[in-house]
């Protein structure tokens, strides 16, 4: 188990998530970036499902009362096992007693540390994933001990691997939205060639964005939405809905991000700026 | 769209029948389509996601025209349930009956007999987990949401927004009208289903007093207090 002697800045318990609720008004949830989730989990030679922490920004400062192995990836958080630089996408090998520290990222948003056999926190509706309403907690929090299999193998065969993606890429591959031909060809010239910041508003739920779309369309008959899709609201501000989001929606929805996008865009936040780039419709 | 979904649209205008293909429709496809990973239902329309991507999109789309030409909507086979939902209409639980009753120009008593005498249609959940888009509400009850949302609006809490009525599931910011609460669960993970309703059940509510729905909420399983099998 891990005490957890400080609280970051955001640190919630993910996996991926809960698929199959969805008719009960349940968000699908899991690791905002599923990318580096995976990879995380890959390091460790681990069950692809299992859960890991996801650090927004900063992330806490862990007591390990039992050994095991661990693997961080994803936004780059300077870490320090006993004030010891340690490595990140790369196995790291933790004592009974270590602490673990970390400052804040340097480089993209969420960092995920994943731990052999993963964490063993409550599972609800089929995941582990934290969500207010449906798990008891909707973070972690300094009361909660942190709980994992110390039973689990040691990783065999796994590699170092450099990170992948680049965080400082603006582009965002997006599919047309269900509305998308609701928009007259001066706004969807707009999606194609202006840049949006992100504004201070953006967490699991979704990202707003500063700048706003002129045209007035409206609100549609409630209809499904999924994580990445971008909502156009009646003032004309666009939301790019997150795993948190919820699953219906009444705002006509424009664009539709691609995998890659929401994983990417999961590791920016307020005043970082992004572009869309349209990818051509299939059929 | 994203390559792992496909939309279907009904025409936009929500009828009984819409909600009846829907329903049938999202059963077939969960029954017959391989690789459907979930369906998400609005009111005019179905969103279907795969676990992978879709490679034969021609294909799936013509599977798709062939399984809802030979829908039967009058196929007995989706059993409907219909729910009665006590509801306190007094007190601090009704925090905008007066200025409702005085902007409708209707009286307290008025509201709650044409609230509670509706039988609804549940549309779909959405929005929270257990969130019931509930059809049917009386148009002399239809009033605009505030124009500030309330930061907390309590879990249970009955409320009117637009055209709409609907019980808040959990404790949630909102901008609708609260005109009672009920002391039964919308959604709680512990049960086999976290929601009792689904979509194409019917619901209506009646009116309790605060003694009453102090004793309701102390049931282990108030399930008694609610279903009433059509």
């Amino acid at each position: 188990m891990i005490e957890i002697l400080k609280l970051g800045w955001h640190t919630t318990i993910q996996d991926l998530g809960r698929l199959g609720s969805q008719s009960f008004g349940v968000p699908i949830s899991g690791a905002m970036d599923l990318n580096a989730f995976q990879w995380a989990n890959k390091l460790l030679n681990n069950n692809s499902s299992a859960a890991c922490l996801e650090m927004t920004s900063k992330g806490p400062e862990l007591k390990f009362h039992e050994p095991s192995f661990i693997a961080l990836t994803g936004a780059i958080m300077p870490a320090f096992l006993n004030s010891k630089t340690v490595k990140m996408y790369k196995p790291i090998e933790v004592k009974k007693g270590d602490v673990l520290k970390f400052s804040s990222v340097t480089l993209g948003c969420r960092t995920y540390l994943a731990i052999l056999g993963g964490f063993q926190s409550e599972k609800v509706l089929g995941s582990r994933s934290q969500y207010k309403g449906v798990t008891q907690e909707d973070r972690i929090v300094k009361e909660n001990l942190l709980l994992f299999n110390r039973n689990a193998f040691t990783p065999k065969g796994a590699g170092v691997k450099t990170i992948t993606t680049d965080y400082k890429d603006v582009n965002l591959k997006v599919y047309q939205g269900p509305e998308y031909h609701l928009l007259n060809s001066h706004s969807q010239n707009e999606f194609k060639t202006k840049q949006f910041t992100i504004s201070p508003s953006n967490n699991r739920m979704g990202y707003r964005l500063n700048e706003k779309i002129l045209q007035q369309l409206p609100e549609i008959w409630t209809a499904p939405t999924l994580p990445g899709t971008v909502q156009l609201t009646p003032d004309g501000t666009l939301i790019i809905l997150m795993r948190d989001a919820q699953v219906t929606g009444g705002y006509p929805r424009i664009l539709q991000l691609s995998d890659n996008a929401l994983n990417l865009l999961a590791q920016k936040s307020t005043k970082d700026v992004v572009k869309f780039d349209l990818i051509t419709p299939q059929e | 769209m994203h390559p792992r979904v496909i939309l279907l649209e009904w025409e936009q205008d929500p009828s009984p029948e819409t909600l009846k293909e829907l329903i049938h429709f999202k059963a077939n496809i969960l029954k017959y389509s391989m690789g459907v990973s979930q369906i998400t239902q609005g009111y005019c329309s179905l969103l279907v996601q795969w676990k992978e991507d879709i490679i034969n999109y021609s294909d799936t789309k013509k599977d798709l025209i062939a399984l809802y030409s030979n829908l039967n909507i009058n196929s007995t086979s989706a059993k409907t349930k219909h729910w009665t939902l006590p509801v306190c209409y007094e007190g601090e639980f009704a925090l905008d009956l007066e200025h409702l009753s005085s902007e409708l120009k209707l009286s307290k008593d008025t509201i709650i007999e044409l609230h509670s005498k509706t039988i609804y249609t549940v549309c779909f959940i959405g929005f929270l987990p257990g969130f019931l888009y509930l059809d049917g509400l009386d148009s002399k009850l239809f009033f605009p949401r505030k124009k500030n949302p309330r930061l907390v609006i309590p879990k249970g809490a009955v409320a009117i927004g637009g055209k709409q009525t609907g019980i808040y599931p959990n404790e949630s910011p909102g901008g609708w009208h609260i005109i009672g609460n009920t002391p039964i669960s919308l959604f709680n993970t512990k049960n086999e289903t976290p929601c009792f309703a689904t979509s194409g059940d019917t619901l209506s509510f009646y009116a309790v007093d605060e003694a009453e729905y102090q004793k309701i909420r102390c049931i282990k399983n108030p399930k008694a207090y609610l279903t009433k099998v059509k």
